[in-house]
């Protein structure tokens, strides 16, 4: 048995840890970014800050706005419930506009949002989730449908939007996640694991990784790029089944995974001889 | 960037306290970050405005009144 990590490789380590909060952080700038309507080159000055720390300036930011406004997205929410699904839909679309939806979309029944949003353009939905804060729109999006979501999902993909997918994973249920996952390339499926709002769900989205992908994953990530991201997923995936991946896989092709492994310092688990 | 103490104004915008690693930006950083949200939160506002005279103009007149009610308070 080898330990795919070494003395020498930690100046690596160091420098890949710093690499990967970067690459976080540029996440977390891209999310206030949109919150706040501005481009994120013109906030490229707080991708000095942690990555944790923006995501709580985030939270503070989208606290405020709601706060502000809250009686009248409140009021806004009542209302609707006084005219029929079609209607709000098309005010939605025509009158308010994604923004000011994905505001009050979280105040509405869930249900009732649910036929609202059966309504919409895929598009326009696409418009509305990348407005949403998820945490508080969480039983509309587990209320969506498998199907609903998929085509959502493939707007967002063929926007790039993968900081968006990956504010929604944790909120989606069971089947549409399935759905949606299992339908992303592998170079989306690991720029979206990688931003994943609620860290703690990547378990459910390594769920879904089997071994046979591992290969493929490794593939994608030297051709573009995606270490970081590539090895972040797998060390979060199952030991055994990333065991058995790698067991899977041409020596050299499996060299090659376990070299960029030590260069961003981090341990993968040993393949049995 | 006009601010006297451009840290007390990004709290005063954000209605809470920045955590650490935004507070230690520079002046012209932070009077920036709280321009920013002052501008997202007047933006929220104009929008909100538009968007309900607009959503007027889309409902029934049979409706309109019992949406004035509901909305009273606000308009």
């Amino acid at each position: 048995m080898t330990r795919a990590r070494s003395e020498k490789a930690r100046p690596d380590a160091e420098r890949a840890a710093s690499a990967s909060q970067e690459l976080r952080s540029r996440a977390e700038v891209a999310k206030l970014a949109r919150l706040l309507g501005r481009d994120p080159g013109e906030l490229e000055y707080l991708e000095q800050v942690a990555p944790d720390d923006l995501a709580t300036l985030r939270e503070q930011t989208t606290e405020m706005l709601f706060a502000a406004h809250d009686a009248t997205f409140k009021r806004l929410a009542t209302s609707s419930k006084l005219l029929p699904t079609g209607l709000v839909s098309m005010l939605a679309q025509h009158a308010f506009g994604p923004v000011l939806s994905a505001r009050i979309a979280g105040l509405l029944d869930p249900r009732r949002a649910v036929d609202i949003a059966a309504k919409l353009p895929v598009d326009f939905l696409a418009d509305i989730a990348v407005e949403l804060d998820p945490r508080r729109a969480s039983d509309v999006i587990a209320g969506m449908p498998p199907e609903h979501v998929l085509k959502v999902t493939r707007v967002l993909v063929a926007r790039g939007e993968y900081v968006t997918m990956g504010r929604f994973v944790g909120h989606l249920g069971d089947g549409a996640r399935d759905a949606a996952i299992t339908d992303l390339d592998d170079a989306t499926l690991l720029r979206t694991a990688f931003v994943l709002e609620d860290r703690d769900r990547i378990d459910a989205l390594a769920e879904l990784v089997g071994e046979d992908r591992i290969a493929s994953l490794a593939e994608v990530a030297e051709r573009e790029q995606l270490w970081p991201e590539a090895l972040d997923l797998l060390t979060n995936l199952d030991h055994k089944r990333v065991a058995d991946g790698l067991g899977r896989m041409d020596p050299e092709d499996r060299e090659l995974v376990e070299l960029r492994a030590r260069e961003q310092g981090v341990e993968l688990p040993t393949v049995a001889a | 960037m006009g601010s006297e103490d451009p840290a007390r104004e990004l709290k005063a915008q954000l209605q809470a306290t920045p955590p650490k690693g935004v507070a230690a930006l520079s002046d012209d950083e932070l009077s920036d970050l709280t321009e920013a949200i002052r501008d997202a939160r007047h933006r929220q506002a104009a929008e909100l405005q538009v968007a309900g005279e607009k959503a007027f103009g889309h409902i029934p007149r049979l409706l309109r009144g019992p949406i004035r009610k509901v909305m009273g308070a606000a308009r």
